[in-house]
């Protein structure tokens, strides 16, 4: 019975194998003339992509003819951009997110330039096995030009080795793992800052902001959890800080017990963690076993629908952009075609421009070739970034002049501190 | 010491979830000998039952009833919606292969967990929702035994718990219905033969197995205040150890080998570290299959001749 048991579960992880698209009902309808299709209608923002077996394309030109009416050169119809991210399983809250995201800037951009590139969604479930074979698929489609995700740093790590003899460029949205840009993934670029921003900025506002003594460090047990935490920890225990460490794995429903293992000289509990709703109720567990001490998390806490456990820090890699006055258009945008939105959002908008941007500049030029969308990849440069500031990659394809923000929750608002 | 009470708290708090859950599949397999496998997403159901309920209260920070009210309000309405899903499943999913090989209902139940899965997926989207229970009852107010705090929603929750296991030990034990299932579960057919209508015992069995995954559910969001759609793998898969370390089948099995899972895990996480609560539990469920591979309370099984 057992191994019925162990069967179905393993028919269960072999279940997303599928999901991957391949592109071609999505390019023919993409290269369908512009002049004699009807706008399409955006996808409905709740749907969801569990079987991923289709592409989006945003309006076609036909709505923009009354405009401008700059038309793309013919032969870029019909290319695409994939976007691979864990749009099922335990992150598909950040997934999903990401992944309307990515719609919203195709159907922006596809508007905004006279293009009709295509997306091709696939689901890798936060799992490196799966995102092997989504980029074994995108490689081998060739209308994909530059990839968008995905979303973990061991997904990116995973997938590198495969793009690299293709010249396939990817573009991290979320994967902070600082070794990521140092040169073993000659495709990845990242629009948002590594771990070696974000870990001394947590650290040093712990230590002189804070006055912390005894530091609490609990990773969930991923890529990114830990080499976070492994950054932090020496950087104050340098300063003289005590550092206890404790890991839970991510789809813990339950930390009751790890609550109350918190000493009370305690004074922060620093969560690196990726779902903010899981700190929503480390916090509401602290409470009820009296805890005091304060929460400090990372960017993956940054989520002001989930988590708001008050007098709490979390730092992030993006200004609230819902603050930014010159984002005000995008976001009532989105929010009134996607609805609610935390962070892992913006930046994919970025990530997805950056890519179409590339794609579109190799078009122009004439080349038409995964290898040339690659150099045009390094020398994008988007001025009015949604991340706001001018979005630039440096040599090894990293954002330049990233910076982290420090933000404290008080009365379910995110106060900008540093 | 308290720390040790402390974890005694925690521990019976998810036993008993898992006890709940561990008892719909062990009544299910113990009247068809199929693991139902769409149990856990019952629990889900469930779950989100009870947070349509309170949301359409107003919420935990605004609700229009008193707690005293709205809780057993959500618990009313999961145990039905959950137990109306449980005959519609059996309905639908393993009744017309009662007679198919035994493979043919397992591959159903994967089936029909996908299935509910992506449904969850489809209405609620893949964001997690939260019952903020602090709002509604403050995790602060409870009693406090010494150093020893117990929140009011937990003892709410373990209480629960075991009125909902003493109700089914009766039915089982001292009523027509109990006696019904207890007679198909030993020979379907001769149970047939005697009169019993065992379509309806089978539907009723898995309506109240069903009505506890229910309960189960609204108890982990009131807790534990997440609930999301792919809540239903995990917890489904510690139910369903625990009701093999109990012994599959036997109901008293189920109830000690929740809470032995509970127990261990919370005592795994505090005093080992939470990375090893999980292989502490697994761990568990080996041992017991070496030692008594028919579960702790379980019988082996008899040729039938």
């Amino acid at each position: 019975m057992l191994v019925l048991a162990v069967l179905a579960l393993a028919a269960a992880g072999c279940g997303g194998e599928d999901d991957a698209t391949t592109g071609d009902t999505g390019a023919a309808t993409a290269t369908t003339d512009a002049a004699t299709t009807a706008a399409e209608t955006p996808e409905t923002p709740t749907e969801p992509t569990a079987g991923a077996e289709e592409t989006t394309t945003g309006p076609t030109t036909e709505a923009e003819d009354t405009g401008d009416g700059q038309a793309a050169p013919a032969d870029c119809d019909g290319l695409s951009v994939g976007i691979a991210g864990p749009f099922t399983g335990d992150a598909a809250s950040i997934g999903q997110e990401q992944l309307n995201w990515a719609r919203f800037a195709l159907e922006r951009f596809n508007a905004d330039n006279g293009t009709n590139f295509a997306l091709v969604e696939a689901d890798t479930q936060l799992d490196p096995a799966q995102a092997t074979t989504v980029a074994q698929q995108f490689v081998s489609n060739g209308d994909i030009l530059a990839v968008v995700g995905p979303a973990g740093s061991q997904e990116a790590e995973a997938v590198g080795p495969i793009f690299e003899p293709d010249n396939l460029a990817y573009i991290g949205m979320s994967a902070t793992r600082t070794s990521l840009t140092g040169g073993d993934y000659p495709t990845f670029f990242r629009v948002v800052p590594n771990d070696d921003a974000q870990g001394p900025t947590d650290a040093t506002y712990m230590v002189d902001e804070l006055g912390a003594q005894n530091v609490f460090i609990i990773d969930d047990q991923t890529s990114y959890s830990t080499g976070l935490a492994d950054i932090v920890q020496p950087l104050l225990e340098e300063a003289g800080v005590t550092v206890t460490r404790d890991s839970v794995p991510q789809d813990q429903t339950d930390f009751s017990a790890l609550v109350s293992r918190i000493s009370d000289d305690t004074d922060i509990v620093f969560l690196p963690w990726q779902l903010a709703a899981s700190a929503q109720l480390f916090s509401q567990q602290m409470e009820e076993q009296g805890k005091t001490a304060t929460i400090f998390g990372s960017d993956g806490l940054f989520s002001p629908d989930d988590f708001s456990a008050e007098g709490a820090y979390v730092s992030s890699f993006a200004p609230d952009i819902t603050a930014l006055p010159e984002q005000a258009e995008l976001v009532e945008a989105y929010t009134e075609q996607y609805g609610e939105f935390g962070t892992f959002g913006p930046p994919t908008y970025a990530a997805t421009q950056v890519a179409l941007t590339a794609v579109l500049a190799a078009c122009e030029a004439g080349d038409v070739s995964r290898e040339a969308v690659l150099e045009q990849v390094g020398d994008v440069t988007i001025t009015d970034s949604i991340l706001g500031a001018p979005l630039t990659f440096d040599a090894n394809g990293d954002v330049e002049g990233a910076q982290f923000y420090i933000f404290r929750i008080e009365g379910g608002e995110y106060v900008l501190v540093e | 010491m308290e720390f040790f009470v402390q974890q005694l708290v925690n521990g019976l708090t998810l036993g008993s979830v898992y006890a709940l859950i561990a008892l719909g599949y062990s009544m299910v397999y113990g009247i068809l000998k199929l693991l139902n496998f769409a149990h856990g997403e019952v629990y889900m159901v469930g779950a989100f039952i009870g947070y349509g309920v309170l949301t359409m209260a107003g919420g935990a920070a605004d609700p229009v009833l008193p707690a005293a009210v709205l809780v057993p309000l959500m618990f009313l309405a999961a145990m039905i919606g959950s137990g109306l899903l449980g005959v519609a499943i059996e309905r639908f999913a393993y009744r017309p292969l009662r007679d198919a090989p035994r493979i043919a209902p397992l591959i159903s139940a994967v089936g029909v967990s996908f299935f509910l899965q992506a449904a969850a997926l489809l209405l609620f989207t893949a964001r997690i929702r939260n019952y903020d229970t602090p709002e509604l009852i403050p995790f602060s107010v409870g009693v406090e035994v010494g150093p020893l705090r117990i929140s009011l929603v937990r003892i709410l929750v373990i209480v629960t718990a075991v009125v909902l296991m003493v109700a089914l030990t009766l039915l089982v034990s001292r009523t027509r219905l109990g006696k019904a299932m207890r007679a198909t579960a030993y020979d379907r057919e001769a149970a047939a033969m005697m009169g019993i209508d065992t379509d309806r015992v089978i539907a009723a069995t898995f309506f109240i197995g069903s009505v506890l995954a229910g309960a189960a559910g609204v108890m982990i969001g009131l807790v534990f205040s997440r609930v999301f759609h792919f809540m239903g793998f995990l917890a489904g898969l510690k139910g369903f150890t625990a009701a093999v370390v109990g012994g599959i089948g036997n109901i008293p099995g189920a109830m000690v080998g929740g809470l032995l899972i509970g127990l261990a895990e919370a005592y795994a996480a505090a005093y080992l570290s939470s990375r090893f609560s999980e292989l502490v539990v697994f761990t568990i469920l080996i041992g017991v299959m070496l030692v008594r591979p028919s579960g702790l309370f379980g019988t082996p099984a008899l040729q039938k001749v």
